[in-house]
């Protein structure tokens, strides 16, 4: 021993393909979110308000349905941030994520939970707790989550 | 590694595996790009031969949910023994892609950063809010990571590091810095749990199970802002009240906490209730969580030295049973009553143990 025995790797890539079953609602939320307007669903018990939507409250442990959805501002109030600045391999790509990329929490107009989602900045001075952001749609919209690839940052001006 | 874990602690023990009536197994599997991981390693290891098996996988709780699980088994009066296993190899697996796909799909994967981006945001949230420097945070590294050099069974072994090595270290994710975070470690931990009858034949020094708390929250990371991480409040008021503990710096003796970032540490000592808001920084600027102060927190190195994520919450009960039992060597603190243990994870909850030298009540 004392020597650093050599390592043994075998390697081999592997696909896992699967199909997720999303509810009603989530499917509501993509066609309205290729109409380029973000939705979320409202307690009928308590009103709380959730982005993204969802079939329950857990307050009130009451359902919630299609017709509980409403329509939410897609402008926002950042509530903190990072620029992730580390490799990783993206288990929705099979690939490297991209990175540096900015990354905020931040709380929709009109909604009462917080979202998580990439922010176009990479400078992280740029960033201010507090600050209004935006939603930014792609040109031509799937109805997929990837149609807001970003959040930006909305200059104190605008 | 988890035979070694288990022979360590039957040895101990002076028990073989036909002595032990049941076992509880917990592993993160998916996060080293396996699962299932009972059929193969909760056998022969384990030693599940013949015997009933029950694994448990709650993200970093893990380990904290197989102790709490470990004391409703014998509380319960349903064995008169039972061992209880953690472990993970994180080298086998990246822990950021696994902790990925941990979350929803379609709502969480896309953007998530594994577990490091939200505590990054977490962290940021709570250095603005109360004003708290990268140096303070920086100042638990080193108080953990020299606290580590005691620890033979820490993975990170620095025990000269100083606050400039943490400030130039790289910047992972603002305002996390490399050594501002744990590592992904191997590792496994087993503990012996027994009733009062059956621990007489086991040992005259054993650590005793005052009382488990655990608080869960809602479903996604960002359904509140949970920055200073509101389900350690939560589950520390109620075990606090539960024991008749008034204040946790006098009645505690030593505190092993799950801090996956300095940050966390800071901040998770005032949920915990150990000092007011924003007074983190404080209470280790006044030695209070050091090795010599009132209420020493992570003296084994904590997570920050050592984070193999089934194993991890399970080290801080066995650590705080070691503390009682005072057998912790060189990272020993004197006279320990009563310790805490945590564990953190899942969709940041909170899991927590409080163990005891005497087997009569608190109060």
């Amino acid at each position: 021993m004392g020597k650093k025995e050599k390592e043994f790797q075998i390697k081999w890539k592997t696909d896992l393909p699967y199909r997720y079953s999303i509810g009603k609602l989530a499917v509501k939320y993509f066609e309205e979110l290729k109409n380029k307007k973000i939705t979320g669903s409202k307690c009928p018990k308590c009103g709380k308000k959730y982005m993204p939507p969802r079939a329950v409250c857990a307050d009130c442990f009451v359902e919630m349905t299609v017709e509980d959805m409403i329509e939410l501002s897609p402008r926002g109030t950042l509530e903190g941030f990072t620029v992730v600045n580390y490799p990783f391999v993206d288990p929705n790509t099979g690939g490297m994520r991209p990175f540096p990329y900015g990354y905020g929490i931040f709380k929709l107009d009109g909604a009462d939970t917080y979202m998580m989602h990439f922010v176009d900045e990479t400078d992280h001075t740029k960033f201010k707790i507090g600050q209004r952001v935006e939603a930014v749609f792609k040109e031509k919209t799937e109805g997929d989550i990837y149609d807001i690839p970003y959040f930006r940052l909305i200059k104190e001006e605008e | 590694m988890i035979y070694e874990a288990v022979k360590m602690a039957l040895d101990d023990a002076q028990m073989e595996p036909k002595d032990v009536d049941a076992i509880l197994i917990g592993n993160m599997d998916h996060f080293e790009g396996i699962n299932f991981s009972e059929m193969w390693c909760g056998i022969d290891a384990a030693p599940g031969y013949l015997k009933p098996v029950v694994k448990i996988a709650t993200g970093g709780t893990t380990g904290s949910s197989l102790g709490i699980c470990g004391y409703y088994n014998i509380a319960s009066g349903f064995y008169k023994n039972i061992l209880v296993v953690g472990w993970e190899k994180l080298n086998e697996g990246g822990a950021t892609t696994g902790i990925i796909t941990a979350f929803d799909p379609v709502w969480e994967r896309p953007s998530l950063a594994g577990a490091l981006g939200p505590l990054a945001l977490m962290a940021n949230i709570y250095a603005v809010k109360y004003g708290i420097s990268s140096e303070q945070a920086a100042k638990v590294t080193v108080k953990n990571r020299r606290n580590a050099a005691n620890n033979p069974f820490a993975h990170v072994q620095m025990p000269n590091i100083t606050i400039d090595d943490v400030m130039n270290s790289q910047m992972i994710s603002y305002p996390l810095r490399l050594h501002d975070c744990c590592p992904q470690s191997e590792g496994a931990c087993a503990l012996i749990y027994a009733n009062e009858e059956e621990t007489k034949k086991i040992t005259d020094n054993p650590a005793w199970f005052k009382g488990v708390s655990t608080a869960h929250y809602y479903t996604f990371g960002c359904d509140d802002l949970m920055f200073d991480l509101p389900t350690a409040a939560i589950a520390s008021k109620k075990i606090y009240k539960k024991l008749g503990i008034k204040d946790p710096v006098k009645d505690l003796d030593v505190a092993e906490i799950y801090e996956p970032t300095s940050w966390s540490e800071l901040s998770w000592t005032e949920s915990l209730g150990f000092c007011g808001r924003g007074e983190g920084g404080k209470l280790l600027d006044e030695g209070i969580t050091q090795m010599s102060g009132e209420l020493p927190v992570n003296p084994s190195g904590g997570v920050l030295s050592s984070n193999p994520i089934g194993a991890t919450a399970l080290v801080r009960f066995a650590e705080a049973a070691i503390q009682i039992m005072g057998r912790g060597g060189k990272r020993q603190i004197p006279d320990v009553e009563t310790a805490m243990g945590m564990g953190f994870g899942g969709s940041l909850w909170t899991e927590l143990a409080i163990l005891g030298k005497d087997p009569k009540p608190l109060r």
